[in-house]
């Protein structure tokens, strides 16, 4: 969390995420550009710009691939939340890979000619080039917006809507390398990696989105007193946790319990949408399990000096069963935690 | 998630139920991204043994020019070549060789560097001058009629095939043959079977002079070509037959 803008907010995790990923990418490099050209079997090797655009085109299409990963493996295992954390960093780090891709291209297909080279590119006649063209504007676009500023400016809605265009972007590289590279290969290496990556991907996100299905069809039952709804057992909502209750209308709500008391708020964080109710009460603020971003339980503000707010709902008992008012009040609103009997 | 596994970006210290999870994923990642690299970087294709001859240097050549359809220097009978031998010119970059129209024809002296690929050789002509005349004279050798043919293969840049790139030729290199051809570079037809001993032919209209512009944008694709196939020297030349060329 920030209380202002600065270009980085580094932390400890985001410095040894930032220099994993940069080792990685060296490491991939070298070992394409440097090692594996000694391994190959050919008359002459190839040129040492189509190795460059080869390098840093595999590489971007890798790195978006464990990218559009990350997201799915931690909702299926949280142990891979830590890599949700700095995702942005990758995504910057990957449109940086790709723009290597394209300035090698631009400099050695597009070059030595009368037509400059980006009105070559544009003006190219090929079915797989247009393909590249709009992957790498997407994730310029993401990129370009990728910091806290834009997420405020634009909004969390409208940006997590622009930064879904990744998964476009992700099926027009997998089109640009169908219709183009592998066009040519006769070596059956380059269509092995794609179709694994893309296999990968597709199967991650459907077994989340079925886990994620089950969560949203189980619906929190009505009270006999409308429109209080039934949210679970006091007890089987653990310390310092939260449980998640899906009305028939409306957002998710999560009821966390702190030090004998419960407290129910929206489960969509404010900044990205994170949820919520998985995360934990530390320091005695609700804590979003993907950015850390913090909440109190009385009124749903983050601790000054930050301002995100969020709804905060009301809460009865009914003996041990836990009742909620499943209508939000206005972000911010005070509501006294309810007490638990002893 | 245990309370020991929770994990917050801006807390001091990473969870001591992660650290060795995440040691694996930070060890993990850069040796298989490592892995992939070789595995890619290794199984790349054969792109051919065609080369720019730097390590020769500028050489010249004496021999006479013909302007169409693209300019060649036909070069005496020597010991290496018996029957003479067919050099294929072009200029630097993706430009064409500029030929005077007065030097058509003619004996000429030709400096430049030397592209070769197996038999084929290519020189990109110097600018101090690329070209001038030369004294003496010899005969053209005169055309042999190979008759009509129809074959299987592949519009190339002859500049990107005989060597200037590695790979120059396929589809991805589709866009920069294409440049090379606008250019007044030679287009060349590989054939997946050779044609009286060659799988190289220099393409043309069928009048003999430069391949139709319309046909650029097929660079690259495997194609069917019809025409008449003749030998210049040691070099073949398709002549194409108006509509004799389709997708295979």
């Amino acid at each position: 969390m920030s209380a202002d803008y600065k270009p980085v907010s580094w932390t400890r995790s985001k410095a040894v995420y930032d220099s994993v990923m940069l080792v990685g990418i060296v490491l991939y490099l070298l070992a394409f550009l440097w090692i594996g050209p000694r391994l190959q079997s050919v008359t002459l090797p190839p040129d040492a710009p189509t190795m460059a655009m080869k390098a840093y085109g595999s590489c971007a299409f890798l790195m978006l691939t464990l990218v559009l990963c990350i997201g799915p493996l931690a909702r299926l295992d949280t142990r891979f939340l830590p890599l949700l954390y700095n995702r942005r960093h990758l995504g910057v780090m990957t449109c940086a890979v790709a723009a290597g891709h394209l300035f090698a291209v631009l400099d050695w297909h597009f070059a030595y000619s009368p037509t400059p080279p980006l009105a070559a590119l544009l003006g190219a006649d090929t079915a797989f080039i247009p393909f590249g063209i709009f992957a790498f504007l997407v994730l310029l676009a993401m990129a370009c917006t990728s910091h806290d500023f834009w997420l405020v400016f634009l909004g969390p809605p409208v940006w997590k809507a622009l930064h879904m265009a990744v998964y476009a972007a992700y099926a027009a590289v997998v089109v640009h390398i169908g219709f183009g590279a592998l066009q040519d290969a006769r070596n059956p290496t380059l269509a092995i990696v794609v179709m694994l990556c893309t296999a990968t991907v597709c199967a991650l996100h459907l077994a989340a989105a079925r886990r994620e299905h089950r969560r949203d069809t189980s619906l929190a039952t009505p009270a006999p007193e409308p429109p209080w709804l039934v949210a679970g057992r006091a007890d089987d909502i653990a310390e310092n946790r939260a449980i998640v209750v899906r009305p028939a209308d409306g957002e998710a709500v999560a009821i966390f319990r702190h030090q004998g008391r419960l407290s129910a708020v929206s489960h969509v964080c404010a900044h990205q949408n994170g949820p919520l109710g998985e995360g934990r009460v530390v320091d005695g603020c609700i804590t979003c399990p993907w950015h850390g971003y913090q909440y109190r339980l009385e009124d749903g503000t983050s601790p000054p000096p930050f301002t995100e707010r969020i709804a905060t709902y009301r809460l009865r008992l009914d003996g041990r069963l836990v009742l909620l008012d499943p209508r939000p009040n206005p972000p911010g609103t005070p509501v006294p935690p309810l007490e638990l009997p002893a | 998630m245990s309370d020991d596994n929770f994990f917050i970006g801006w807390a001091r210290r990473v969870p001591s139920g992660l650290a060795g999870f995440l040691a694996g994923v930070a060890f993990g990642l850069p040796v298989m991204a490592g892995v992939l690299a070789l595995a890619l970087s290794a199984s790349i294709d054969d792109p051919g043994g065609g080369a720019f001859d730097w390590d020769a240097g500028e050489q010249t050549l004496r021999g006479i020019i013909t302007p169409l359809p693209y300019p060649l220097l036909h070069l005496a009978p020597s010991v290496r070549h018996p029957a003479g031998h067919t050099v294929l010119l072009s200029g630097i970059g993706k430009n064409g060789a500029d030929v005077d129209a007065a030097l058509a024809g003619r004996m000429v002296e030709a400096t430049g560097v030397m592209l070769k690929r197996g038999s084929i050789d290519m020189m990109q002509l110097g600018d101090d001058p690329g070209l001038r005349a030369a004294p003496g004279e010899a005969a053209l050798p005169a055309p042999v009629q190979l008759g009509r043919w129809r074959l299987v293969g592949e519009i190339c840049d002859g500049k990107c095939w005989t060597g200037a790139m590695r790979p120059g030729s396929g589809i991805a290199h589709q866009a920069c043959a294409e440049l090379c051809l606008a250019g007044g570079l030679p287009p060349v037809l590989v054939t997946t079977s050779p044609v009286e001993g060659s799988t190289f032919l220099l393409l043309a209209d069928a009048d003999g002079g430069p391949m139709p512009a319309a046909l650029r944008p097929l660079v690259g694709a495997r194609l069917v070509l019809e025409g008449a196939v003749e030998r210049r020297g040691d070099l073949l030349v398709l002549r194409l037959a108006p509509a004799g060329v389709h997708p295979l």
